[in-house]
């Protein structure tokens, strides 16, 4: 499991350019799977044939949060704008890996006070990306206007909690790569992987209209409350199990969804927790809402440092999240909600 | 090209008959087909070499108010469709309403102001229609009524100004591509929308009657060259050639678009440029999250937009004309 969530993470795929992260997807799906798609959004849809009549779709987003290359001046420095949820103060002191080349973020300042007070008010305005050009020629050849790029970042095994750029969400890319080599699916099984999911829940938009699922479930990240002085009015720690979601600020989750995920997990001794979260919102929000609604929710991981280059998880909350899912795509009453 | 006359026509989010009547006019006998649908999108199709659908799409109206009430003194109060910067309206001319009742929009004098006041918000902007008396205003104006910048085009050698070229630019390039008769090469439907100001509302109800395979918005943006802001933070510049966007809120535009484009322009000479921003969203984004069609939003570069006077460039425009004419042509790789 570690070594495919590395792969998986290691893999740059910014949103709207998720073709490498695609490729490795099936590659891992090879002989796991009956079939798949590729449909006009970029949306990669996989299938496993059922015994009985009725479709579950597993959903996770292959993109990732990045970076896109605007401008570059006569000395060679490239200006980014942010794609997705990037705070410029998780580029300080950081650096971002384009196709061709890494580069390293700078702040723009003369004096140490330039400097401080620049990064007390940091936006895209004040910060570069180097990568070591002498020339606005040199630079272009590289990193021409309209390139995208990653955090550079790579993956770090710590026992039971694993560190990487990413775990947004090719963790759950993982998961639901383990539920197709591992399950006997009773009613066939459906995966996407969807596109820009970072820039407004863009390939979930048009997924679930296609496969018209009887139940879809989105799996993602999201975030803890066990850090120092962190999340004080929810519960959500590392290595307490998978969270079954009630609610974020985009969707609430089918009530009907919770609790057969809470009884399975319950009668198989599954640890679990119950996701209330304040901000934020996954594909479930748009999932749910296709032609005249979907049976709809979201498996949670926690985890640290979201959006940042080092997200952390905990592996046995990744185990526990695809055992889960076994018992429920081999379950009978798994659509019969 | 019709820019000039488009931006004075007055087509305010929700009240886009008259830019539609004019273009309907304009184009009807030279497409294949044409049709209004229920919500006021006018969409117009030619034929094209290959079965495969391309969308353009323009959106055909433009920020402006609407009435909200009318005040004892004849003063009336108005509500912004669309996002206008309150600051760029004071003492600006308007019409309202169908019969083009002119008015001004009230601003303080400078002689009562400590310093220069800011204002916060339209509540406190009222438009002064010439009337001292509610019943007088009632006479002329009704709550409903639309208002609009008042039509103000100009041209003068290479430049044009006009206070709705967001995005009667799209409107009259759609209309160019149409005069000039290209053959396109794929099934084309010429798409002029509604109300993409007040949340690109109009985009995805015509994207589901098409199902296209590709869709290109053509917009007029934000240019950003102005002198206070530097080089590197502009969004994009006059005189540098049609915009083409990477990326911009809710989408980032198709790889494959986005490549093909800057390949037709750089094997043409035409002038093009990067956007080099993403804040703000174009009817690419409710086009790919309503069919899933691949999509890109190519631009004319304008300054001051959502005001009541855009500049642009016409030698941008002919770029722009000229990038589109082309790229209708061809097959998509």
């Amino acid at each position: 499991m570690k070594e495919l969530i590395k792969k998986l993470t290691t893999t740059p795929s910014p949103s709207g350019r998720e073709e490498k992260i695609k490729q490795t997807i099936l590659e891992e799906l090879q002989g796991y799977i009956d079939g798949y798609k590729i449909d006009k959004l970029g949306n990669l849809i996989v299938w496993k044939k059922g015994k009985k009549e009725g479709k579950i779709l597993l959903d996770a987003h292959m993109d990732e949060i990045g970076v896109l290359a605007t401008y570059i001046d006569d000395k060679g420095f490239i200006r980014i704008e942010p794609i997705g949820g990037v705070s410029p103060y998780n580029l300080l002191g950081s650096s971002i890996l384009f196709p061709e080349i890494e580069g390293f973020v700078g702040v723009e300042g003369e004096t140490s006070e330039e400097m401080a007070k620049n990064i007390k008010n940091l936006d895209f305005d004040k910060i570069f990306v180097d990568i070591g050009a002498n020339s606005k020629e040199e630079a272009e050849s590289l990193v021409p206007p309209g390139t995208f790029g990653v955090y550079s970042s790579s993956f770090r095994d710590l026992g039971n909690r694993v560190v990487s750029k990413a775990m947004d969400d090719r963790v759950g890319c993982a998961i639901i790569i383990e539920v197709f080599r591992r399950s006997t699916p009773i009613y066939d099984l459906y995966g996407s992987f969807s596109v820009q999911e970072e820039v407004g829940l863009v390939g979930a938009s048009v997924v679930a209209f296609d496969i018209q699922p009887d139940v879809a479930i989105a799996v993602d990240v999201t975030a803890h409350s066990d850090t120092p002085k962190g999340l004080k009015r929810i519960s959500l720690e590392l290595g307490k199990g998978p969270a079954i979601k009630i609610k974020d600020s985009a969707s609430i989750s089918d009530r009907r969804i919770v609790e057969k995920l809470r009884c399975l997990a319950e009668k198989n001794q599954i640890p679990y927790q119950i996701e209330i979260l304040l901000r934020g919102g996954t594909n479930a929000a748009v999932l749910q809402r296709t032609r005249a609604g979907i049976i709809a929710g979201t498996l949670s991981i926690p985890t640290r440092y979201v959006h940042s280059p080092h997200e952390m998880i905990d592996i046995r909350d990744v185990e526990n999240a695809v055992r889960l899912f076994k018992i429920f795509v081999e379950s009978e009453d798994s659509i019969k909600l | 090209m019709l820019l000039k006359e488009l931006s004075n026509l007055c087509g305010v989010s929700g009240f886009e008959q008259e830019i539609r009547n004019f273009i309907k006019e304009k184009i009807k006998d030279k497409v294949d087909d044409i049709k209004e649908d229920k919500l006021g999108n006018l969409i117009a199709f030619k034929e094209g070499k290959n079965n495969k659908k391309l969308m353009l799409t323009a959106h055909m109206d433009e920020v402006g108010f609407i009435v909200s009430n009318i005040e004892e003194d004849g003063k009336i109060s108005i509500i912004p469709l669309g996002s206008i910067d309150p600051r760029v309206v004071l003492g600006k001319k308007v019409v309202i309403g169908e019969k083009k009742v002119p008015g001004i929009i009230g601003s303080k004098p400078v002689h009562l102001m400590t310093g220069y006041e800011g204002i916060s918000s339209f509540e406190n902007i009222k438009v002064d229609i010439g009337v001292s008396k509610k019943q007088e205003a009632e006479n002329k104006v009704k709550i409903g009524d639309f208002v609009s910048f008042a039509p103000n085009a100009m041209l003068h050698k290479d430049w044009i100004s006009g206070k709705a070229l967001d995005d009667r630019g799209g409107c009259s390039i759609l209309i160019d591509l149409i005069e000039a008769n290209i053959e396109p090469f794929y099934n084309t439907y010429f798409t002029f929308v509604i109300q993409e100001e007040t949340g690109l509302r109009g985009s995805g109800v015509a994207a589901n009657q098409i199902d296209p395979d590709y869709a290109i918005v053509i917009e007029t943006t934000t240019s950003g060259d102005n002198p206070e802001f530097p080089e590197a933070r502009r969004s994009s510049e006059l005189g540098k050639g049609p915009v083409i966007t990477p990326a911009h809120r809710g989408y980032v535009n198709d790889e494959k678009l986005f490549n093909f484009a800057i390949k037709v322009a750089q094997e043409n000479n035409i002038p093009y440029q990067i956007k080099r921003r993403t804040a703000g969203g174009t009817d690419a984004a409710r086009i790919a999250i309503t069919t899933g069609t691949p999509s890109l939003v190519i631009s004319i570069p304008s300054r001051y937009i959502h005001s009541p006077m855009c500049v642009a460039n016409l030698q941008d425009y002919q770029n722009t004309f000229k990038l589109l004419s082309i790229i209708i042509t061809k097959e998509v790789n």
